[in-house]
């Protein structure tokens, strides 16, 4: 997918003045903030299991080539075949030659995000594969031909009025406009796809080293469908995705839910070993697993090592202050929200999203709720240190924090640049003690006021009070 | 170099400068994985349910699963006749071959012991175990259990014995361990009927697999 | 109890009345108070605009100028929460740059904490009639858990109705420069945080942190409102001065 996150904050303008955006997105934070409110208590010590699961993650990021091996193996011991992919293109290469090595001319596809990072629908269809999307939120973009806006909920933008209008439009039928019959639909649209399909492609929300397996998680029940029907599976998921054990998978499995959706597990957890037996009625005859890089490698063993802990639940992006009031194409590619606006950056580049480190308050709700811990204010401020040391701020910006730094290193300049400009605000601000307009600062007085100094700084009247 | 070996040698590389090394020392990490392996030791747990198949009935309710209980095995195809024809729902269908032998037609329907077609409405399976902690049935894929069984067919029925219900989803990895070498192809956990929430975030049962879920506790 | 002051700098060139308040308060308790004039800013806004260089010479200042006392106290979450948990950041690399800091970071607190859980004031030396509304600012939550302080000292005093608002845990938006790189968001956020205001019909905002009051009270007057009152908490729990 073309990483458009440049263009942040002519976004950010856009969405903001987008009514159906806004309530779509005030739905989203009742239904999975106070979801998941509801069901962590479910678990005795919540905490506890967060810092068990974060262990785990690192457990795996400190030794990762030695986990990744032993995955590869035991993976290939079972029938599976491993492939390793830099790139993102790397990923469509691949795939494609596999559905020419299986002569594959239709791919049913549950959700991937990785595969949204590869842009692999558009490079199956170049390479004559025809791609259904079965994820209901996928498929609906799949026919509208947009991007998700939610790493778990893709479609979270859409009201239920414009799905009803593209059901309509798209499968030629009676206009829908129950939710459950709209669902239905799709069911019965989708279901020859599943049938049909020569290759199933998915994701894997975990790697299992122990046994060499990969772990999906789904509620609708189409990751279960394109990963026993047809007769090629290709699973593609990133190469920081594996977990020792079942045990270490089983503790993840219990904040990932929750942290996700509020549910306590997802209707579906579905941990698949190799290929089908020869005797077997169903499973796919050929599983390949594509171990995507695509710059993760470059953040092991470095100060945002920690991004690579992240399970995508979502939970950052649902508590985000900031993503609650644009919704996720503002931030222009895959991953949305504090994770993306650290993942974009670093597997994207710096420089193509000068905004997204500096477009938050570092408020740390995401860090609170985040399962496996990660630091998300704290990676976003190296970030801005990055873009600092590497020259990437305005000049302005730049003089702004040299001077400041200068001044409050400087007391008695300091105290007196304050007494000055205390008392020039203070005028300024006149009967109301309001500034409607602030030179520099039309960020803050285009939409608020500026509340006017009183006029004498604290030291000056502390100094007067002291001599008396 | 292929991409496997350049990705690795990156890992491999920042690893031992991250630990200040100039190589990685490999043979205490390949014992370091080994013995975690070997001991998989588990994480925090929830207290264990004073009564596992009452939580499991509790758990399972929740997650819009039906269940239904009774002491003889013979008893199912009566159970699940009662439950269908309520319903209004078709009477016939397929079961795996090992519920071959339940008294099917004797109560009026019709379940042929084969994997799951698309056409078939009702799917009979057993179940490997059940986990107390979250409602949630364990499914093996395997030549005499297949997967599409709890899959394809619109109302998917687990007769489940109540003694092979356990409390967590780690005891079932044990149970796993105790009885096969290996996982098989496909290990299934289903925590009621698939569902969706992909518009407007509003639950609707019945999205790509079974609309309905019913539990049968009988002891084998 | 000897107690550093930190006035900080926005209090220093904004609102001085809070700063005297929350010396009244200091001084209630029975404290010492005593305020380093050379004192002048954390260093929080280089450091999360990426300047760390900048931020650790003022922790080093900070430290020279408040090491000495039993306790540092601050009319800010947000500058307490620099002290105690990003100090320790900035200065990770010096084993015994890092042991200053983290002692000083554990005899630093944010004035309500400090009143609350430990010089344990129980009589507020000011008076309130009213009802009145509490935002809790970001840092002072999340980095210093103080949430249950401001509402306890507020429920000491007789006169006064806590109406909560809902999301009183979300961000005002204010964010330091964040609230004029991003305006139109920072606005966003204030605007929503100015509707839950409302909703309380409290007639009174109260928090704990000016740069949150600041961005409160720009977007309330902006909308036209110049009647709900904007109030740091220092100057409820200390009354306004004679």
């Amino acid at each position: 997918m073309k990483n458009n996150s440049i263009n942040f904050k002519r976004q950010v303008t856009i969405k903001l003045a987008d009514v159906k955006l806004q309530s779509a997105l005030s739905r989203l934070q009742s239904r999975f903030v106070e979801g998941r409110a509801a069901v962590i208590s479910e678990i005795s010590d919540f905490e506890e299991t967060r810092t068990a699961a974060a262990a785990i993650r690192d457990r795996v990021l400190n030794d990762l080539e030695h986990w990744l091996m032993h995955f590869e193996q035991q993976a290939t011991a079972r029938g599976a075949i491993v492939h390793w992919a830099e790139t993102g293109a790397d990923v469509n290469r691949i795939v494609a030659e596999i559905a020419v090595q299986h002569g594959v001319r239709t791919a049913a596809k549950s959700k991937s995000m990785v595969s949204e990072e590869c842009g692999l629908n558009d490079a199956l269809e170049l390479a004559g594969v025809t791609v259904m999307e079965t994820d209901l939120g996928e498929y609906i973009l799949q026919l509208a031909h947009e991007a998700p806006s939610h790493i778990v909920a893709p479609v979270v933008h859409k009201n239920k009025e414009e799905i009803s209008d593209l059901f309509a439009e798209k499968h030629q039928l009676p206009r829908k406009t129950g939710i459950a019959e709209l669902c239905r639909e799709a069911r019965e649209i989708l279901r020859p796809a599943f049938l049909n399909a020569d290759m199933g492609i998915s994701g894997a929300n975990f790697l299992v080293a122990e046994t060499g397996s990969a772990l999906i998680v789904t509620n609708e029940g189409n990751g279960r469908l394109v990963t026993t029907l047809p007769r090629v599976h290709v699973a593609i998921t990133g190469i920081e995705k594996v977990v020792p054990t079942l045990e270490d998978v089983t503790t993840l499995l219990r904040l990932l839910p929750r942290s996700a959706t509020g549910q306590s597990i997802t209707n579906y957890v579905s941990v698949l070993t190799g290929n089908k037996n020869k005797d077997d009625h169903d499973g796919p005859e050929h599983f390949h697993i594509i171990l995507l890089d695509n710059g993760r490698s470059s953040l092991v063993g470095s100060e945002m090592q920690e991004m690579l802990r992240c399970i995508r639940c979502g939970a950052c992006m649902n508590h985000c202050p900031v993503y609650q009031n644009i919704g996720g194409h503002a931030y222009g590619w895959v991953y949305p929200g504090p994770m993306g606006s650290i993942l974009t950056p670093l597997l994207g580049g710096l420089e193509k999203s000068p905004d997204l480190p500096n477009a938050s308050t570092l408020c740390g709700a995401c860090a609170v709720v985040c399962p496996v811990k990660i630091p998300l204010p704290d990676l976003l401020r190296k970030l801005r240190e990055k873009q600092m040391e590497r020259g990437m701020k305005s000049r302005r910006e730049t003089f702004m924090l040299k001077a400041w730094a200068w001044l409050a290193l400087h007391p008695p300049v300091y105290a007196l640049a304050t007494k000055f400009g205390v008392r020039a605000m203070s005028l300024l601000g006149g009967k109301n003690k309001l500034l409607h307009t602030l030179p520099g600062a039309s960020g803050w007085t285009d939409g608020r006021d500026f509340p006017a100094p009183e006029g004498l700084t604290f030291r000056e009247i502390y100094q007067r009070r002291n001599r008396q | 170099m292929n991409a496997r070996e350049k990705i690795l040698g990156r890992i491999r590389n920042a690893q031992a400068r991250a630990n200040g090394a100039a190589v990685a020392a490999i043979a205490p990490r390949t014992e370091a994985v080994a013995s975690h392996l070997a001991l998989h030791p588990r994480g925090p747990l929830p207290p264990h349910p004073d009564n596992l198949l009452a939580r499991f009935k509790e758990c399972a309710l929740k997650l819009s699963s039906d269940v239904l209980e009774t002491g003889d095995r013979k008893e199912v195809p009566t159970l699940l006749a009662r439950y269908l024809n309520e319903r209004n729902l078709p009477v016939s269908g397929v079961c795996w071959p090992s519920l071959a032998g339940l008294p099917w037609s004797a109560a009026g329907l019709d379940m042929q012991p084969r994997p799951a077609k698309n056409q078939d409405l009702v799917g009979v399976t057993g179940a490997f175990c059940a986990i107390a902690e979250t409602g949630t049935l364990m499914l093996l894929s395997g030549t005499e259990t297949p997967a599409t069984t709890s899959l394809l067919p619109e109302t998917h029925v687990a007769v489940l014995d109540p003694r092979r219900i356990v409390a967590t989803m780690e005891d079932a990895w044990d149970l796993l361990r105790r009885e096969y070498k290996q996982p098989p192809r496909a290990v299934n956990f289903i925590s009621g009927p698939s569902r969706t929430a992909d518009i407007e975030q509003t639950v609707t049962l019945g999205a790509h697999g079974p609309y309905r879920v019913l539990l049968i506790l009988a002891p084998a | 109890m000897r107690v550093g002051f930190f006035v900080t700098c926005l209090v220093d060139s904004m609102r001085p009345r809070i700063g005297f308040a929350a010396i009244r308060l200091l001084e209630a308790a029975g404290c010492e108070v005593i305020v380093p004039e050379q004192q002048t800013c954390c260093g929080q806004p280089g450091y999360n605009s990426g300047d760390r260089k900048s931020a650790k010479a003022m922790a080093l200042k900070f430290l020279a100028e408040f090491e000495a006392f039993d306790y540092v106290v601050l009319p800010s979450g947000s500058c307490a929460g620099m002290i105690r948990v990003h100090y320790p950041d900035l200065c990770k690399d010096d084993p015994a740059l890092l042991a200053r800091c983290i002692a000083v970071g554990a005899r630093t607190f944010e004035l309500t904490d400090f009143l609350a859980n430990i010089a344990k004031l129980k009589k507020m030396p000011g008076t309130f009639q009213g009802a009145l509304t509490y935002h809790d600012s970001c840092s002072g939550l999340r980095e210093l858990d103080v949430y249950k302080q401001p509402r306890a000292l507020l429920a000491s005093m007789p006169g006064v109705a806590i109406n909560e608002m809902v999301e009183s845990t979300t961000c005002c938006g204010f964010g330091g420069t964040f609230s004029v790189k991003y305006g139109e968001l920072s606005t966003r956020m204030a605007d929503n945080k100015c509707q839950h205001i409302a909703a309380t019909h409290a007639g009174t905002i109260v928090g704990g942190d000016l740069g949150c009051l600041l961005n409160i009270e720009g977007r309330l007057r902006r909308n036209g409102d110049s009647t709900t009152r904007v109030m740091h908490i220092a100057e409820v729990l200390a009354g306004t001065e004679k």
